[in-house]
């Protein structure tokens, strides 16, 4: 039986265990940032520890581009890897579930048990595709904040966190809803992806669009444009690493190709590594999310139509910590940077630290004992 | 006690009497934040410290005071002019590599820079430089040449000259004997083994 141990420290953390997703059902209509609306909506979430007498506890998770709700713990004995983030909740870990009630929920727009696109659209009876809503950061946090409200009936969070996407809907919580939060701790994110960030996703939706299985997105479920979608994972995968991150996993390393069918099968280690990555995501994601939630970052825009950040940022009274790495060519340290200037200049409490993970802008999922004590001393102080 | 936190006692309590209740205060170099903790716990400063130290970052993050990880360099090109109240650069121009530059920049950002320096001109440090040809290892500036650490022998009157010469407004002194405990008016480049400026900009100095 999976026993994890009931006493933990900081020096010896605990693990969650066994947890199970729910669902939170929204059944008004649900009007985007578009104008356009859906009926309803629901989102999938997951939550670890317990909400306190005050109900002052609570910190929420948003997750990356391809994360999900299952941040945490383990669905069943057979799973051979825990939630994405489970090096940073639990208990005696840096978001202690000693201490606090974590929530995360797959975004609007998602394929993991959220409402996206392959979702049925109710006027119909078939699957929205490309009729659902185009969907934005904002739209999101809206849906976000509906689950925490109505549905588990909090008064406000302590802290929101997450990294990249996860990042930009962090400052997107603190400017909708100003007062909610108590702390914010958007990491590895920008206010507006530069022309490089949103080129990358450009290649990823064609060669998604350009698969002839595609059909204008009318694909049958496990019938989809599967190598346009593994290509689109494979190059975006690449922007989230680093040179020196893949020259010390794998450098040149090759693997035995005996009987290799052709020149062209793969070669080196990293080929091999990168095609698992592909394969991997098809059986996990959706083509249509993935042209939706890329489009989400694309139109994300917080320096607005004036192009002054602070007019959006002057919203925010939450103490804000934003963490970025230096390895970090995504979403590099000069753009995280000027998010705390920005908040800096309108007189908010802003902190920032620059972490030498080496790993890229993936380096907030890997093991980082400076990422976990500048996250446990911002929520601690 | 130990000697060095008497010796901070001291210049804090002098710099945070001429800070005033809520003002908006950039402490640059700021360590590990406990400056700055003082002044947002007794005065309600809107504090903001910066030090490339990430060790120092997690201690001041600890601590509750809000902090940049960076160079002040980078951080200050970020402001409008005036933005701060005070800036403290206390014990920094030793150690910088463009220390003039970095004072008239902050003049630009705050109404107010408040500079706290080990004075090279004291009798003893002169002795000790005499006595070895070499720069005074002490408790203050424990490493010698080879650590490569920055050490600028700057001075009372070396300073005075640097404010003249840019029109800087020098508002306020303070000079402490060797103990940094006691103030001294006699003959400050000779007797004053920490010296603390006042400074504000001017026409002159902002041309």
């Amino acid at each position: 039986m999976y026993d994890p141990p009931t006493e933990t420290t900081e020096e010896s953390p605990g693990e969650i265990g066994i947890v199970q997703w729910k669902d939170f059902h929204w059944r008004e209509p649900f009007t985007f940032d578009s104008g356009d609306e859906i009926p309803g909506f629901t989102l999938r979430y997951e939550t670890y520890g317990k909400l306190n007498a005050e109900k002052s506890n609570a910190i929420l998770i948003c997750h990356a581009l391809s994360g999900d709700h299952h941040c945490a713990g383990i669905h069943s004995l057979a799973d051979k890897k825990p939630g994405w983030w489970n090096n940073i909740i639990g208990p005696g870990k840096p978001l202690d579930t000693n201490k606090y009630f974590v929530i995360c929920s797959n975004c609007l727009g998602g394929c993991q048990g959220s409402t996206g696109p392959k979702s049925v659209n109710p006027a119909s009876g078939t699957a929205y595709n490309m009729d659902f809503p185009l969907v934005s950061i904002r739209d999101m946090v809206k849906a976000q904040h509906l689950l925490l409200t109505e549905g588990l009936g909090l008064p406000g969070l302590f802290a929101v966190i997450g990294g990249s996407m996860g990042g930009m809907q962090v400052l997107q919580w603190g400017i909708d809803y100003p007062g909610y939060v108590e702390k914010l701790i958007p990491m590895a994110t920008t206010a507006r992806q530069n022309a490089q960030s949103i080129d990358f996703n450009e290649v990823g939706r064609l060669a998604i669009m350009q698969d002839p299985d595609w059909k204008e997105g009318a694909y049958e479920e496990g019938h989809g444009p599967n190598v346009g979608l593994a290509v689109a994972r494979m190059m975006a995968h690449i922007t989230y690493l680093s040179d020196a991150g893949l020259e010390e996993k794998f450098g040149r390393d090759k693997i035995r190709h005996e009987g290799a069918r052709s020149q062209f099968d793969a070669e080196f280690q990293v080929e091999s590594y990168l095609r698992y990555q592909g394969q991997s995501f098809i059986n996990r994601f959706d083509a249509n999310s993935y042209l939706y939630l890329t489009k989400a970052l694309d139109r994300f825009d917080l320096f607005g139509e004036s192009g002054r950040l602070e007019d959006q940022l002057e919203a925010i009274q939450s103490q804000t910590l934003v963490v970025a790495f230096k390895s970090d060519w995504l979403f590099p340290p000069e753009q995280n940077r000027s998010i705390v200037h920005a908040l800096l200049r309108c007189g908010k409490e802003a902190t920032y630290a620059e972490l030498s993970l080496t790993l890229g802008h993936d380096s907030f999922l890997v093991h980082a004992p400076d990422l976990y004590t500048i996250v446990r001393n911002f929520l601690n102080a | 006690m130990k000697r060095h936190k008497i010796k901070r006692e001291t210049d804090f309590q002098i710099i945070s009497g001429w800070i005033d209740a809520g003002n908006r205060v950039l402490d640059i170099g700021c360590g590990r934040g406990i400056l700055l903790e003082h002044l947002i716990r007794s005065l309600k400063v809107r504090g903001l410290g910066v030090d490339p130290n990430l060790d120092k970052i997690q201690s001041c993050v600890k601590r509750g005071v809000p902090v940049y990880h960076g160079t002040a360099e980078d951080l200050l090109q970020a402001f409008p002019d005036g933005f701060f109240d005070w800036i403290i650069l206390s014990r920094m121009v030793q150690e910088l590599a463009h220390p003039g530059e970095l004072i008239r920049e902050s003049l630009r950002v705050s109404k107010n820079v408040a500079v706290g320096f080990v004075n090279h001109g004291f009798w003893l440090n002169r002795w000790a430089t005499l006595l070895t040809g070499s720069r005074p290892t002490n408790e203050v500036f424990p490493l010698s040449w080879e650590a490569g650490h920055p050490y600028n022998p700057v001075t009372v009157e070396g300073f005075n000259a640097f404010a003249s010469k840019h029109g800087i407004h020098v508002a306020n002194t303070a000079f402490l004997k060797g103990n940094w405990r006691n103030q001294t008016r006699f003959l400050p480049n000779l007797t004053a083994g920490y010296a603390i400026y006042h400074l504000q900009a001017t026409a002159t100095s902002k041309a």
